[in-house]
């Protein structure tokens, strides 16, 4: 690899989006050329600074002006979310049960606070992490 | 409503910062934040988890950003700094006003696409894939678009160093 293909991939580099080979070979390259070390520390310099500057903090109104202009419209709560909630409570409440049958039957079973199978928290944990299981279940609720 | 609720109190700070540093002033940025929630809740239905609920709501507040800029006349747009935060050290307080104007001259500096990239890359985070999703491009282009952006930011912090500024 010369000094040019490398620094073309600097940055790429510095923000781990390379793996394997292309990685091991910038790695190396910069193990034995100080001018592409120098490129790489100028390009860090350049980020850190960039990190170093602020943003201002948000309002404290915006959640409110967002669910107020919400209500204001007067739209019904999409039909597709409604469904998508009521499979997704549905399916924790179910979720739960078996896994609850399974920890007693086990006999491990220990005090504990019952979980709210459908709390917002939940509901909100399971929109953000299962992309596909949501599209799935909106499929399928139709 | 609630759950929505709550991923507009969880987003809301992340959503806001990344539209303040491509609009570069925070009465706009409060303003297309607010707007993009808005159209997500509208437009709830019809997300088919193609994408992260985050990459698809910073989507719409990226497309919302640039069909402003396409609006707005060039002479019309404001560029604010932040205060100098108050501290018992002035003068750090000042370094660190120095060097917010830098980077904001910096950003301003760039095109909306290289600017969208780098912001979403350097304060949100976001990797490749994430970014080429928010703003509907391939992998490939971001790596584009990344490279030109950091090697215009390098052009502009050289100036800015070898007059002294930083």
């Amino acid at each position: 690899m010369n000094c040019g293909q490398v620094k073309r991939l600097l940055p790429p580099f510095l923000d781990g989006e390379l793996s394997g080979r292309a990685r091991d070979n910038i790695a190396s390259h910069l193990a034995s050329c100080p001018a592409c070390r120098a490129d790489l520390e100028a390009l860090k310099a350049d980020i850190d600074l960039l990190e170093q500057a602020g943003t201002p903090e948000v309002t404290s109104f915006l959640v409110t002006r967002v669910m107020a202009e919400i209500r204001e419209r007067g739209r019904p709560v999409p039909h597709g979310f409604a469904r998508l909630v009521g499979s997704l409570a549905a399916a924790l409440v179910v979720a739960v049960s078996i896994g609850a049958g399974v920890f007693f039957g086990s006999g491990l079973a220990q005090a504990s606070t019952p979980v709210a199978a459908n709390s917002t928290e939940e509901v909100v944990s399971y929109v953000e992490s299962s992309t596909t299981g949501m599209y799935s279940m909106m499929s399928g609720g139709d | 409503m609630a759950a929505f609720e709550e991923l507009v109190r969880r987003h809301q700070h992340g959503l806001f910062s990344y539209l303040y540093r491509m609009c570069r002033n925070s009465s706009d940025a409060e303003e297309l934040a607010q707007a993009a929630m808005v159209r997500a809740w509208e437009k709830l239905a019809g997300f088919r988890g193609a994408s992260s609920f985050k990459t698809w709501l910073y989507r719409i507040g990226t497309n919302l950003c640039f069909n402003l800029r396409t609006r707005r006349k060039p002479t019309e747009e404001l560029f604010e700094t932040m205060a100098a935060p108050d501290s018992a050290r002035p003068e750090q307080a000042f370094q660190q006003k120095v060097r917010e104007e830098v980077v904001q001259r910096a950003l301003a500096r760039l095109p909306a696409d290289q600017r969208a990239a780098l912001v979403l890359s350097v304060y949100q985070d976001m990797s490749y894939r994430e970014i080429a999703e928010t703003m509907g491009k391939s992998v490939r282009a971001v790596d584009s678009l990344l490279f030109r952006a950091k090697t215009n930011v390098r052009k502009a912090l050289a100036q800015d160093r070898a007059k002294g500024i930083i």
